[in-house]
């Protein structure tokens, strides 16, 4: 099947799924289409890997983490959950396995984090970043006693940092055994998401702020304690508008993390316009997707910010040459990798968004929101910097 | 991009006439703050079509309690472009369901207990045109054309097209978020007003501060600023 065939079914598709009744299914054109889209850009990522390579400066002093650490941890991240989300047997397994190890690599299996840390002891993405490694059970016995003796200090624990960014620390804490007694429901209910905004004051900047928000409750889709009912209510509610409104829009990357969200949201609590918008979605996603599987961060930053000839990935296909190109479409292309294989795994998965890791439905809606019992991990984050603990300087 | 102009002059006359009724619904007089008794201007084509545009609206101080009735002017122009303007059997659906709108209410403030200032009941509308086209439609698309029909967003009103939309308000709050996104205010404030008839609106839509900030983005367009009135009265408990 061409790309080009696999635009027109996703067209089709997308008016079929007008018809979903309810719950987590969707015609096997549509699942394909995802499948193609997930696919597609794994494939890029694979051939682009070496631009996630780390620099020399990823231990300088002053280096640009954003450039390297960032890029890295997040490509850790997204295939730490797609190992666990996609069958062994499947090829795609294997793909994002390779991904991992390579990323595992670049770290030195763990020690570049201890020279990191020796550098910037209370930078705080360190750990985030090794905790998408620790989550996919790559870890570094030493790397980690360091951490938690630089964690037990109150100085640590008084990093001040916005909630949403906070709550991924702890879930870094967390995924490697590391505990301690912030209030975390109190630290949810000052989040954008967690406060139960008004749907209309969705913005970008909100958007990247309540994905992160679920993607730290849910362990990036591996489990976690999952979504307090309020928040999972608020979510079935209102994720179609903002999902829509980002596909739109053109804003890509963002629509993406919203889809990765929407496939989080427990099915029981959803209905036919959910379920359907989710997987129309995807063929406006596959729509916009390059030839060459890589996906455009949202519409007009390539004519804008890049020179033409740089335009990367280019329509024939070619993979990304230059690190600008890369840099403008990386994230985009992962966050289509990451919601394709949750949304996949949301239709396989006759519960509908239960992680095969996750506690029993019953323990995503009882009690308290954010328990210390569960394992999870950090993000590594998107669009928000990480050095938020004084930075290298 | 550049209007034509007899475009910028229908939308110039139909501001004008939202103008009067939005002013009307706040308590200020009835729409075209002309004295009851006053000779009628001449109507030229030109208030027609904005009347027809507006629809039943334009009676709408007339329709709702503890507001001004109509004036002569409203109800003569409503009259005139209900009789001007009959729908073909081709219309579209929003068409006709506007046109028997602005019958429903002609009929109301020309009834025994209505408003309106000069005698001569006109009778129902006729039957009710045909609402299943808008029974499965996407939630956008039912925002869309449920905006365009907002003067059917009355308190006790019950036709197929209020059973429909009774039935979605979840898609139409949707619909709502999706509107005030896309800086569509005029869809974004129809679709309040239908919210503040429709039952089991979630309450983290924050409806009240939604009209607000409606009002506050798109209030200078008063086809907007009549809507968010309506709601508003209608949300507070005001009756036909």
């Amino acid at each position: 099947m061409t790309a080009a065939d696999v635009r027109r079914t996703a067209t089709a598709d997308a008016r079929e799924t007008a018809a979903v009744d309810k719950g987590p299914a969707a015609p096997p054109d549509v699942r394909r289409t995802v499948r193609a889209v997930q696919e597609a850009a794994l494939g890029w990522l694979s051939r682009n890997r070496a631009h996630f390579a780390l620099g020399d400066d990823a231990l300088a002093r002053d280096g640009r983490v954003d450039g390297s650490w960032k890029p890295l941890g997040e490509l850790a991240q997204v295939c730490a959950t797609l190992s666990v989300r996609t069958p062994a047997s499947d090829p795609l397994h294997a793909c994002v396995r390779d991904l991992l190890a390579f990323a595992w690599r670049q770290t030195g299996e763990g020690a570049l984090f201890l020279e990191v840390q020796r550098a910037e002891p209370f930078a705080t993405y360190p750990l985030e970043v090794y905790a998408a490694f620790a989550s996919a059970g790559l870890r570094h016995p030493g790397y980690e006693r360091a951490a938690a003796t630089v964690a037990a200090t109150r100085g640590w624990r008084l990093t001040e940092q916005l909630p949403t960014r906070r709550l991924g620390v702890l879930c870094a804490e967390r995924q490697i055994g590391l505990r301690r007694d912030d209030n975390e429901p109190e630290l949810l209910a000052r989040t954008w998401l967690g406060g139960l905004p008004e749907p209309w004051t969705f913005e970008r900047a909100s958007g990247y702020a309540l994905t992160h928000v679920v993607f730290h409750l849910t362990d990036w889709g591996r489990g976690g304690p999952g979504l307090p009912p309020a928040l999972a209510d608020h979510l079935a509610h209102w994720v179609p508008a903002w999902l829509v409104t980002c596909l739109e829009g053109g804003l890509w990357d963002l629509a993406c993390e919203v889809a990765a969200v929407a496939a989080g949201v427990p099915a029981a609590g959803t209905d036919a316009t959910f379920e359907a918008e989710l997987a129309g979605a995807w063929a406006r996603i596959a729509a916009v997707q390059f030839a060459s599987g890589a996906l455009p961060e949202e519409d007009g930053r390539f004519a804008a910010e890049v020179p033409r000839e740089e335009t990367v990935p280019r329509r024939d296909g070619a993979p990304a040459s230059g690190e600008s190109g890369f840099r403008l479409c990386y994230h985009s292309t992962l966050m289509a990798a990451f919601a394709a294989g949750l949304t996949l795994a949301r239709w396989d998965d006759p519960r509908g968004a239960q992680p095969p890791s996750s506690p029993a439905p019953g323990a995503h809606h009882g009690g308290m929101p954010l328990t210390h019992r569960a394992r999870r991990d950090a993000p590594v984050g998107t669009r928000t910097p990480h050095r938020t603990t004084g930075g290298t300087g | 991009m550049k209007q034509s102009g007899t475009s910028a002059l229908l939308q110039g006359a139909v501001q004008d006439l939202a103008s009067g009724v939005a002013s009307a619904l706040r308590g200020g007089g009835h729409p075209s703050r002309e004295p009851l008794d006053a000779p009628l201007r001449p109507t030229g084509d030109l208030d027609l079509a904005a009347a027809r545009v507006l629809g039943a609206d334009l009676l709408l101080p007339g329709v709702l309690d503890h507001t001004p009735p109509p004036g002569a002017r409203e109800l003569d122009l409503a009259r005139r472009a209900f009789d001007a303007y009959p729908p073909p059997a081709t219309a579209a659906p929003t068409v006709a369901w506007s046109h028997w709108a602005l019958g429903r209410a002609l009929h109301r403030v020309t009834g025994p207990s209505g408003t309106a200032p000069a005698p001569g009941r006109v009778p129902e509308p006729g039957p009710e045109p045909d609402a299943s086209w808008l029974t499965g439609a996407p939630w956008p698309s039912l925002t869309h054309h449920l905006a365009v029909l907002a003067p059917l967003a009355l308190p006790v009103e019950d036709c197929a097209l209020t059973r429909v939309a009774r039935g979605r308000t979840l898609d139409v709050a949707r619909g709502f978020v999706r509107a005030v996104r896309r800086r569509d205010w005029y869809q974004a404030a129809g679709a309040g007003r239908w919210l503040t008839v429709l039952p089991d609106v979630p309450h983290t839509l924050g409806l009240p501060g939604g009209l607000d900030f409606v009002e506050l983005m798109g209030g200078g367009d008063s086809r907007v600023l009549l809507q968010v009135r309506a709601a508003r009265l209608i949300g507070s408990g005001v009756t036909v």
